[in-house]
């Protein structure tokens, strides 16, 4: 195990690696691009502009560049925007807890839905419940979602504003540290609007490993030896089922943290989707590569994860 | 199991578990030919088809509604037209009311002839832009599909045929692509090749038209398809009959063409429609957010961001490019799962019902 | 998605609310009407940041915080209306008359002011304060404070930047004196931003970025959180020294929430929750007609000194001829671009450089269906007749042109219309839309050889050549930079020659250098290298409790002069 984990390590700072350099490469993939005239303000002087490139270092070959940006990254932690000229790790660390916030409201919600729709069409394959059950789910899949949040926006703000959404207040974000009863007013809409594709998707892994586990041999021989259905399900079925649906949200949770642009961009919350789409709007190259590598970091490191826990669970790999 | 075993559960098996109706020479052509048949009897998959061509038709008479019932040209700004509203003929953009701030544009009259849905703050009508954008939408979403699943397919069968040193650095490299938080790549790389066009050695892809937005959102995705069709082509290749072949002593190229690529098809079809929901969804994302399809042109995407600032005076130029989304995209998805309901022979083997 | 505009604030009379206006703050001391009005919290709400408020560097985005807890040697003085644009002398006792043939400014420092941290101001702190701001690479260096000797050298080498030879400071008689290298008439003009407010020696020779500087001001910052809020509390130390120049805020606390969606701004301050939105980018359209009917008493329009325009490249075809550039003038309908603004409550119509009440304007359209004689009148309406006429007899009819404009929704619309007009006149158009931040640098730069593009200028203080001359003058423009101002690389020898007549002129005679400079604007605009769309108009959305609303023409609304309660 310990040589595994070492080797994976050694892989995400591998791929880190690669991703920042596609960034990079990108970025400066755009002929005449030059971060100074956004840092030297308004009809600077000509003196000013040489004087800020070589400050920012801005005027050294790409390479050289790189390890720069890399060293204030990680070393000196001082990275400063190239448009509003601050520190990017404190807004990248402000950003963070809001789309964690977004993200984990939506998956506590999401996991309980699919939780019990899945079983319950998986259970009752064929009849009423599963046919209605998965036509909400095809629905719910099939929605854009930046489309689903603003009409949740027209109706909540719009007209029922003052009346029956009264609670809601407009969009933005507090920290739950300071005010948590109007943090959960404003993400419960927000919460709902992300939640609800991946309830289409998670009911429908989970309906189908319940239909695939139903049909394994053991479990028809729990069934032949006259245990109850319940005591089948919890015991033999549900276990398996849930080893998919468990890796799925590992990875989901993983590439979410990175940021949900356009989630957060609907509803104005300033989290690391909407702090990535405005640095690259603005080509704000140090702030899109902090959120890049601190998006990439953590789909590698819920692959990782999962990867593991997959091999830990499920004895029929752990034995390849 | 990583992401591409989990969605290869979505796939028909052609690995062990299955009973390989597909198996053997002469038996591709009426496995297919079955797999047609079981759909042609399927109802959810003809009305999905059904709802899908209407949708293709109706999107595909833009012109013809544009001239002849809307006498229109959604294209330009119109912001000094009139048009017709209960009998009165009203300006296109209209002052407001109070202190006269800000402009509105005329709301929905629901006459197909004057402004169905209303206009755009550029006096556009919306519902002659909504078919146009739809044209572009589909267009864009399938032949993202279609380009992304072959490359892929071919990327997979290299990959998986070759082996050896060819397939780790392959599926290291796809690996490590598809760990770039994938709508941030789509962003990054829009946002850059929107300043100049995108050249590549001797192709040049202008930032107008749909060129542009097809191949960005085809070459995302091909990290997501490559997996499960690569682990397809491994499969099959550890199969019982694959090896007595070629100790038999059959010849890679017939190995490939005969009883590898068949097989993958089968999966790659299954991917094409769940491939065009995810790229109609990506581009309309794209396009709300700017780096899309570019003005003048129309999309679902930039119908809808046209609406966001209209939200509250014209929801109909936000609600109606959504709705068309959806439908689109439910009729595709259950058009994928009943095609690989299809393709899965166990589905009547057992005679269980669905 | 949503632009990041750097707006100066600029302005202009509307009514005789002025008048009033001025009686009602002008003096700035306690009377008994007015004494009930001090206190109270004022809330700000905006979506953008200020990005590093170091004096030094901020270039527009934390001005109104900055005027409120900085103050300079001179400054305009804080009342709404014309009065607003007079200098008045600040931290300086009076307006010196410069000596030496223009080169040489002596200053009478005022006693007795302290900083927000207790340090007693000190006329050697602004020699620190202008050497500090050569050292952080301030943008209006070079343009602005380059006539100072030494400063040449401090451009070059920014790090080791003297300034005792041009700025001689005496603490024990508290004069500062100011030695050019070359006559600039507006010195005053540009001590008056906050480039140039006094800051404590201890100051760092480093971008200061959140960590504000302490300053004369009636306030200073308690808070700045990016992305969070800002908080600016009553300066201990404060006393008015100059009601006209400086004086003392009615609200207690000054609070401004950063990074709020521009729609929840709107709703804040309907419900009273917030008292302002300080906008960049223009309240959000869908909103306008709410406000207009709904709130129609806290809203405020003032136009601002300040144009829109399509930038025309007049050293590449087909903009490089004259006809076909004055075509594109006569063809385009000025009051379809004001509606794609927002109406004509938001934007007036405008054919030359300089804008309303502004120095040295003078009312000039001649690219007008049925001009005025002269062309002293308004714009009425396009002449497509004409502009058909001069685009055959300029002989570029059927050439291709692109248009390059930014992404955001103004910039598209207005992109969209242009490429019809230029279709109409016999061109093939194409419209090419950049992110905002690709735009601006993409455009400027001459190498990309771009044809036309949209722009917008305000003003950084109160003087003709700050539109004239930076725009259209020859010195503005540079090769192969995405930061020049001279869009259109525009450089007309004899017109230039009046612009440094007008320039000179400006430090014996005011009033002759605005006839001059009227002249510059109306032979410009004869030039065409742009087609001036309109002047925009600046919305300032209060709460209902606001009482006092002063709009200043240089810095717009007045903030710390209305009463929260």
């Amino acid at each position: 195990m310990p040589s595994f984990i070492a080797r994976r390590l050694l892989w995400t700072a591998l791929t880190l690696f690669v991703i920042s350099v596609m960034v990079f490469v990108i970025f400066f993939s755009i002929p005449g691009i030059d971060p100074v005239v956004a840092l030297a303000g308004r009809n600077p002087a000509p003196a000013t502009v040489a004087a800020i490139r070589s400050t920012f270092g801005l005027n050294l070959p790409l390479p050289e560049q790189y390890l720069l940006m890399m060293k204030h990254i990680f070393l000196t932690r001082d990275l400063v925007s190239y448009t509003t000229g601050l520190r990017v790790l404190p807004q990248v660390t402000a950003a963070a807890p809001v789309t964690l916030s977004l993200v984990g409201g939506a998956v506590v919600i999401w996991v309980t839905v699919s939780l019990m729709a899945g079983l319950v069409a998986g259970v009752n394959r064929g009849r009423p419940a599963d046919r209605i059950l998965m036509i909400v789910g095809m629905v719910a899949i099939s929605t854009p979602v930046f489309w689903l949040g603003s009409m949740a926006n027209l109706i909540t703000q719009g007209g029922l504003h003052h009346t029956v959404f009264g609670w809601v207040p407009p969009p933005g974000y507090v920290s739950p540290a300071s005010d948590p009863l109007l943090w959960v007013r404003q993400m419960v809409i927000p919460w709902l609007v992300l939640a609800f594709g991946f309830i289409g998707i998670y009911s429908r892994v989970l309906r189908a490993s319940i239909i695939e586990i139903q049909e394994e041999d053991y479990v028809r021989t729990a069934r032949a030896k006259g245990l109850t259905e319940p005591r089948v399900l919890a015991r033999h079925v549900m276990r398996l089922s849930l080893i998919p649906f468990v890796s799925l949200l590992g990875l989901d949770f993983g590439s979410l943290v990175g940021g949900v642009v356009l989630v957060e961009v609907v509803f104005g919350l300033p989290g690391l989707g909407m702090l990535a789409f405005q640095a690259a709007s603005g080509l704000d190259l140090p702030v899109i590569m902090v959120t890049v590598i601190y998006g990439a970091f953590f789909i590698v490191l819920s692959n990782m994860v999962v990867d593991i826990a997959y091999a830990w669970l499920d004895p029929r790999i752990r034995r390849k | 199991m990583t992401r591409a075993e989990l969605s290869a559960k979505a796939l028909p098996p052609g690995g062990p578990d299955g009973a390989g109706a597909a198996r053997g020479a002469g038996g591709h052509g009426t496995a297919l030919h079955r797999a047609a048949r079981r759909l042609r009897v399927n109802p959810v998959a003809m009305a999905s088809l059904l709802l899908l061509a209407l949708i293709v038709a109706l999107c595909l008479s833009a012109p013809l509604y544009a001239r002849y019932v809307a006498h229109t040209d959604p294209f330009p700004s119109n912001l000094a037209g009139t048009t017709i509203v209960g009998g009165k003929r009203v300006p296109v953009i209209q002052a407001t009311q109070g202190t006269g701030l800000g402009e509105t544009p005329v709301g929905p009259t629901w006459d197909p002839r004057h402004y169905l849905l209303g206009a755009d703050s550029q006096g556009r009508d919306v519902a002659a832009r909504l078919l146009y954008g739809g044209r572009t939408s589909l267009a864009i979403g399938a032949s993202s599909a279609i380009i992304c699943c072959t490359i892929a397919t071919i990327l997979a069968l290299a990959s998986g045929f070759l082996g050896g040193v060819a397939d780790a650095g392959l599926s290291r490299l796809m690996d490590i692509v598809w760990a770039f938080p994938v709508f941030l790549l789509a962003i990054l790389i829009s946002t850059v090749s929107l300043t100049q066009g995108l050249h590549l050695g001797p192709l040049s892809i202008s930032t107008t038209g749909m060129g542009l937005p097809i191949v960005i959102i085809s070459l995302i995705y091909v990290p997501y398809v490559f997996r499960p069709i690569r682990g397809q082509v491994l499969a099959i290749r550890e199969k019982e009959f694959v090896k007595a072949a070629i100790l038999q002593g059959a010849s890679s190229r017939w190995l490939l063409f005969s009883e590898i690529l068949p097989n993958v098809l089968a999966s790659v079809i299954v991917f094409v429609p769940l491939m065009v929901a995810i790229t109609i969804l990506t581009e309309s994302g794209l396009s709300f957010l700017g780096i899309g399809v570019q003005p003048p042109g129309a999309s679902w995407g930039t119908i809808f961001a046209d609406g966001e600032s209209l939200i509250y005076t014209r929801p109909w130029v936000a609600i109606a490019p959504g709705i068309m989304i959806t439908l689109t995209v439910i009729s595709l998805n259950l058009l994928g799962d009943a095609v690989r309901d299809a393709l899965d022979p166990r589905a009547l083997d057992s005679g269980r019902q669905r | 998605m949503r632009p990041i505009a750097k707006r100066g604030r600029a302005a202009a009379i509307i009514s005789s609310a002025a008048v009033l206006a001025a009686a009602c703050s002008s003096s700035g001391t306690h009377t008994a009407a007015t004494t009930g009005h001090y206190g109270g919290t004022m809330t700000i709400v905006t979506q953008s940041n200020p990005g590093t408020v170091d004096p030094a560097i901020n270039y527009g985005t934390g001005w109104f915080e900055l005027n409120v807890t900085n103050d300079g040697l001179t400054a305009y003085r804080k009342v709404a209306g014309a009065a607003g644009t007079q200098l008045v002398p600040d931290l300086a006792t009076a307006l010196p008359a410069p000596t030496d043939g223009g080169l040489t400014y002596t200053f009478h420092v005022r006693h007795g002011i302290r900083y927000s941290n207790g340090t007693v101001l000190k006329p050697s702190d602004f020699v620190h304060a202008f050497e500090r701001m050569f050292a952080v690479h301030g943008p209006t260096t070079g343009t602005f404070y380059s006539t100072i000797q030494g400063a040449k050298a401090c451009l070059a080498k920014p790090a080791t930047c003297n300034l005792s030879q041009g700025i001689v400071a005496d603490d024990s008689t508290y004069t500062l004196t100011f030695h050019l290298a070359s006559p600039d008439p507006e010195f005053l003009d540009q001590l008056a931003l906050p480039f140039a407010d006094a800051v404590p020696p201890s100051a760092p020779m480093k971008d200061v970025g959140t960590a504000a500087l302490p300053g004369t001001g009636p306030y200073k910052w308690a808070q700045y959180t990016p992305n969070g809020e800002i908080k600016l509390v009553r300066n201990p130390y404060f006393k008015v020294w100059s009601p006209a120049a400086q004086p003392a805020g009615y609200p207690d606390t000054i609070i401004v929430k950063l990074g709020v969606p521009m729609e929840s701004e709107v709703t804040e301050v309907e419900n009273g929750q917030a008292d302002w939105v300080a906008s960049t980018t223009g309240l959000p359209s869908d909103r306008l007609n709410q406000i207009s009917t709904q709130y129609p008493a806290q809203t405020h329009v003032n136009l601002a000194t300040a144009i829109y325009y399509m930038a025309l490249n007049t050293r590449v075809p087909p903009f490089n001829n004259l006809q076909a550039r004055q075509a594109l003038n006569y063809a385009v309908n000025r009051n379809a671009l004001v509606k794609l603004f927002g109406g004509p409550k938001l934007a007036a119509p405008s054919c030359q450089i300089l804008p309303p009440n502004f120095p040295g304007y003078s009312q000039y359209c001649p690219y007008t269906a049925n001009p005025a004689p002269h062309g002293h009148g308004p714009w009425t309406g396009p002449d497509m007749a004409k502009a058909q006429q001069l685009v055959t007899a300029s002989g570029t009819k059927g050439e291709s042109v692109t248009i390059v404009n930014p992404s955001f929704p103004l910039g598209q619309s207005t992109g969209l219309y242009f490429e019809g007009v230029l279709k109409q006149l016999g061109y093939k158009a194409s419209l090419k839309l950049l992110a905002p931040a690709v735009q601006d640098p993409y455009a400027k730069d001459s190498r990309h050889r771009v044809q036309i593009s949209m722009s917008v200028w305000y003003q950084d203080y109160q003087a003709a050549s700050d539109f004239l001359n930076i725009l259209t003058g020859c010195g503005s423009f540079q090769q192969g930079s995405g930061s020049q101002p001279n869009i259109s690389e525009f450089c007309d020898p004899t017109i230039q020659k009046l612009m440094n007549q007008a320039l000179a002129l400006e430090t014996t005679n005011q009033n002759g250098a605005n006839s001059l400079w009227a002249q510059v604007d109306q032979q410009v605009t004869n030039q065409a290298p742009m087609v001036v769309m309109f002047n925009p108009a600046v919305v300032d959305f209060v709460a209902k409790r606001i009482g006092h609303y002063e709009y200043n023409p240089q810095w717009g609304f007045l903030v710390d002069q209305a009463w929260v309660q």
